[in-house]
């Protein structure tokens, strides 16, 4: 174990902490920018610390290809070489492996594939997977998990949970760093309660220093999303960080949060701003749309951003889809109110507030969804005054 | 006028001086980096500050496009629109019209929507009231300096059509002046036209000192020609040009040739070169170039150029950015920023012979650095 977890306010089963790391000590809730291969497209380190990040996610295959490990390894470390002074997570590689190549292949050895290199049929094991992670040299690594679509139904998903769970084995041994690396077991299981039961519960008999709740943010329904990130964070133990992987969408992090959970990470704050879409306490602005060319507010005159002090809508539509530098101030403001909404979650919740805020905001007229309304049920939090019905 | 130029010191025809312009006071020889559209690739108006960028060029070619001089006017100005608090440049946009057009042509008939925009702002342009045309935009646009509109044509071209053009230039200047509804605001420059040919390039410098314009650039170069030419253009019009007033020799470029001219006494360049060269992977040293690209650097943890303060060379290794150059906009955005930092530091063995000549020229004793 090389991390410190300590919950220092509640709201219900939210709750703010602080999560002390090798080389950061992070607030949570937080959200984790994605920098897929050591760097964050666009942002400088300084810019980085500026806007308050405070962990940043690297892709180990991503990364294994390109520079590769060893080369990381060599020169000191992922930290090192990026000149990112706060906290690393890694993941294990797995779910970019399923999702880019067609031609991966899952056994019970790994993940066979092949290299995007040269052709040559490959094999990524937990084993492979962890060593990489070690060289890399991350504060936090992710096992690898058999991940499924919870799209997909049948007797796929008990059979990837259970190999989860036999892989999670392997991993640890595998894991040479254990004391200055977290490496976190991901709850595998679909939609179904049952399944997430058995995961959880093997994962927690394992006593890893922290646990994610994977295979969501892939097209299920809201409903389903929300009742699985609510049972897991029920059944995971109080006192380790619970960290849902691949969300996402602000409200989802605010119901999520509203549930117990504490980390997130998505490519979406920095991937619709390269399509031109601004995030705001309303929702999103189309800096495309023809209504922004001679607006000469901020995207948003409540964000205190640099982009936002220093640029107007006018500016950004006249780059946007034309100049790499319009992609570059969304993607700079975009994870600046990610993170900015990580600190509202933060403080709201050791000052005892919460939520209405920002369902306010975003809901103006009053038509919070209902799958939210049903979870803000379950996290006893109650926002009748923001909804209509 | 609406600028003060005042020499501080002197090297013999080099001269360090404060160029004082309505939104900026600024220190020469000063390079500007070309932010054509408004912005300059990768950087934002804060970095721009942070590393000493006193003025920017814009292309009014690019800005009556997209997103035309009409709106940026209606939006308060460049400076406001791009949120830049010193000083802008605007070019006439003659020349982007000519070299654009030109690969028009060129390229065949596979234009996109937006190509036939610019052939048909064109065609109005070339109505009649192309340079009148072209100081309206840029009064609009509201730069600190402004450009006489100037028939160029390409130093490696001979014959009767460099006289016309150089003719025809001081003729546009005096509709520029004409047309220029802000000098109290913005300054005219007017541009030194007439090739490689001494008597042309004489006739042009006096007709535009007759004009007592704020200040002159030094056009038609950095196209091409063979540096012995070059030099000998720049010492002479700089020669030729009145003391008192900044000399702006446009579209330069290497440090070398930087270093040069402003020891033959000219004030100002721009060049897209740092920026461009930036976007392949190549860094500027004071030895000269550094190809991240190059399989040396894969492991390689030094900064770019360990004398270097930059921003850039105080974080990030030779390795990292070589892992992202062309592979990753980051890498270009780095290499960006470390070479426009270069160029605005002033770069204050194997010397090239023209360099020597014109040092000679210059009154400057470079015996120390030549093994010959």
């Amino acid at each position: 174990m090389a991390l410190r977890f300590e919950v220092l306010g509640r709201f219900n089963r939210a709750r703010a902490a602080q999560l002390t790391l090798p080389h950061f000590a992070c607030q949570t809730p937080l959200f984790m920018p994605v920098g897929t291969q050591g760097t964050i497209k666009g942002l400088t380190t300084d810019q980085l610390e500026e806007i308050g990040c405070q962990i940043i996610l690297g892709n180990t295959y991503h990364l294994a290809l390109r520079p590769t490990s060893e080369l990381i390894d060599e020169l000191g470390g992922l930290h090192k070489f990026m000149n990112w002074p706060r906290a690393l997570l890694t993941d294990s590689g797995g779910f970019q492996m399923v999702s880019l190549l067609h031609l991966a292949d899952i056994t019970e050895k790994g993940v066979t594939f092949q290299s995007p290199v040269d052709g040559k049929p490959m094999l990524l094991t937990p084993e492979e997977s962890i060593q990489i992670q070690n060289r890399i040299g991350a504060d936090i690594i992710m096992a690898l998990d058999d991940v499924v679509r919870t799209t997909i139904t049948g007797p796929r998903i008990e059979e990837a949970m259970y190999r989860t769970l036999r892989w999670v084995d392997r991993c640890i041994a595998a894991h040479k760093r254990p004391h200055e690396q977290n490496l976190f077991g991901i709850v595998q299981g679909g939609l179904d309660p049952v399944l997430r039961d058995i995961c959880v519960r093997g994962l927690v008999d394992r006593n890893l220093p922290g646990y994610a709740i994977g295979g969501l943010a892939g097209g299920e329904d809201k409903d389903s999303f929300w009742r699985v990130v609510a049972q897991c964070t029920a059944a995971l133990p109080e006192d380790k960080p619970r960290y849902v992987m691949g969300v996402g969408y602000p409200l989802d992090i605010v119901v999520c949060s509203a549930l117990g959970a504490d980390m997130y990470d998505c490519v979406y704050p920095t991937r619709t701003a390269r399509f031109g879409t601004a995030l705001v306490p309303e929702g999103v602005l189309k800096l495309k749309h023809n209504a922004m060319v001679n607006d000469t507010r901020p995207i948003d005159p409540t964000c205190a951003c640099m982009v936002c002090k220093n640029y107007t809508r006018a500016y950004i539509h006249c780059l946007v889809t034309k100049d790499a530098m319009g992609s570059q101030l969304l993607s700079y403001h975009n994870l600046y109110y990610m993170l900015q909404l990580s600190r509202n979650l933060h403080s709201s919740i050791v000052e005892g507030r919460f939520v209405c805020d920002f369902l306010q905001k975003m809901f103006p007229k009053g038509d919070v969804p209902e799958w939210v309304c049903n979870a803000m049920d379950v996290a006893g939090i109650d926002i009748s005054s923001c909804c209509s019905s």
